[in-house]
């Protein structure tokens, strides 16, 4: 059982834990733009025609909008209480950091998931003069969509951040493993940019997908460092997954509907996003779970190997693709298997880096 | 409370007001033409920007003289002479008696063929639109738009090294 130490200290926050709120609001706003992305993603595919205010867009970016007004309002709070010297709960986003000198003090991560939100503002800038040279193309992969995906992404590791500080608590253990599933099926997406990278034999994003589903994985689970964690960040990817191959379609008509647009002739009614997530993550997060006693690298290449191995799979099950060339497969399983190893490391290192975040139990109590 | 809620909905009345005329999209708008025969159909091709440019989107429309009742086909794009996509002539979604491409790009620069091949009452028919040049992609090389847009990762990477080594005495 977790005790709320911070909400005994001040009662006049009532029952609602200290730091839940404005953690809650972030974690909020990436969920928004996470919808925004698998709608507009199923827009251009099933419908078509594209303007800076559709719906899609709107929650995209209402969800940088909302994490990023959160973000700003903490670290405003913030900096008051360290201007007139009042203590500065570090439960709330992590230690605080000077910014600008000691003009601000930020919790490092509402620090983070509000540049994240800054950048948003940026990259729509770039994005909007991209548009004005190249026209509305609905290519997901174009630089500047990269660029802004990125952003969303650095506001989705703030958010792993922020409740990452209270995973003591249970509001702290499920928000990381929410905010991890919902970076991890974002970044299912922005993995697309690499197929501008020369990969030679090797499918740079089946690779890149594997990669990046590992390390989140194993961060999850090192984070919460608790049997359970990386299966915990798996079932909440299952669930998006689940969700968004029902809502996708599903809001794309009824929007078509209602602003009078017909949809596409041959209309594959393949949700978008929820196919680009791997179905095998399950199977890859029992895998990390069973293998915790074993170096993070091996497990680490096991998943890889199952996410690149079943990749071409789940194609032919949903598209009905063939399979691809022998070469390419095998190259690309063998480039799963080293980046796996290489981000089971990597995730389990950040995962003890995000416990740093938080002060330590005995100090707390102090 | 009340100024609250007033306020939320006359927030929400101007998004609406402002969403609402901002949908009206755009009409196909043709500035070149090009004739493709078919076998027994004509077929006009236009273009809504010319000339081409590679990456640089357009609408394509591809309309056969009697209109496309009872017609279906496949069009199989070329890039010097090898196959780059190919799918259904579907119906143009802001045009839709004519088939086309919305908002497309033609991805490189070079020489393009567009192979038709129509169904019909007439029967079947087979035309291709030879060199159809895409010219250069206009704006800066794709590497500095690369190294513009990633900016974001390589300050993620930054930071994570920083939180590395202040790390690693207490994790290793």
């Amino acid at each position: 059982m977790t005790v709320n130490i911070t909400a005994a200290a001040t009662p006049s926050v009532g029952t609602v834990p200290r730091g839940l709120v404005p953690a809650g609001v972030v974690l909020g706003g990436t969920l928004i733009s996470l919808i925004g992305l698998t709608w507009d993603i199923q827009w251009h595919s099933d419908v078509g025609p594209d303007t800076f205010f559709t719906l899609p867009h709107l929650f995209l970016y209402a969800g940088s909008a909302i994490s990023g007004l959160a973000s700003l309002a903490v670290v405003l709070l913030t900096t008051a209480n360290a201007k007139r010297d009042k203590a500065v709960d570090p439960l709330v986003g992590g230690r605080a950091v000077g910014v600008f000198g000691r003009t601000f003090s930020a919790p490092v991560g509402y620090l983070v998931s509000g540049i994240g939100a800054a950048l948003f503002l940026v990259y729509g800038l770039w994005d909007q003069w991209w548009h004005g040279l190249y026209g509305f193309d609905a290519v997901i992969d174009s630089p500047p969509h990269i660029g802004l995906l990125l952003s969303i992404s650095i506001t989705m590791v703030g958010a792993v951040m922020v409740f990452a500080v209270a995973r003591d608590q249970s509001w702290g253990t499920y928000g990381v493993a929410v905010a991890a599933g919902t970076l991890l099926a974002f970044s299912m997406v922005t993995v697309l940019g690499l197929s501008a990278l020369p990969g030679g034999p090797v499918n740079t994003v089946n690779a890149g997908s594997a990669f990046f589903s590992v390390m989140i994985l194993f961060m999850g689970a090192y984070v919460l460092n608790r049997r359970g964690g990386a299966l915990a960040v798996g079932v909440v990817v299952a669930f998006l997954q689940a969700l968004f191959w029902w809502f996708s379609p599903w809001a794309t008509e009824v929007y078509a509907d209602a602003t009078g647009l017909p949809l596409r002739d041959y209309v594959d009614g393949i949700p978008g996003l929820p196919n680009m997530i791997p179905m095998s993550l399950l199977l890859v997060a029992v895998a990390v779970e069973l293998l915790r006693g074993l170096p993070a690298w091996v497990a680490g290449a096991l998943g890889g190997v199952i996410i690149t191995a079943l990749a071409p799979l789940q194609r032919m099950l949903t598209y009905g693709s063939n399979f691809p060339a022998l070469q390419r497969y095998v190259a690309t399983v063998v480039a799963g298997a080293v980046l796996g190893a290489l981000a089971g490391m990597l995730g389990r290192r950040f995962g003890q880096m995000l416990r740093h975040l938080a002060p330590a139990k005995e100090d707390r109590h102090a | 409370m009340r100024k609250t809620l007033l306020a939320l909905a006359g927030t929400a009345a101007l998004l609406l007001g402002l969403t609402a005329p901002a949908l009206a999209f755009e009409p196909v708008n043709v500035v070149h033409t090009e004739k493709v025969q078919a076998g027994p159909y004509d077929l006009t091709i236009g273009f809504s920007t010319w000339p081409v440019k590679a990456m640089q989107s357009l609408d394509f429309t591809f309309a056969p003289e009697n209109g496309i009742e009872g017609k279906k086909g496949t069009l199989t794009l070329y890039r010097e002479g090898v196959e780059a996509d190919d799918s259904p002539l579907a119906r143009h979604p802001r045009k839709r008696e004519v088939w086309g491409l919305d908002i497309f790009a033609l991805p490189e620069q070079g020489t393009w063929t567009m192979k038709f091949d129509v169904e019909g009452p007439e029967g079947t028919g087979t035309g291709e639109l030879k060199n159809l040049a895409v010219m250069e992609q206009p704006g800066p090389p794709m590497g500095l738009s690369w190294a513009i847009s990633t900016i974001p990762l390589f300050g993620l990477i930054a930071l994570i090294v920083i939180a590395w080594r202040r790390t690693r005495a207490t994790v290793d």
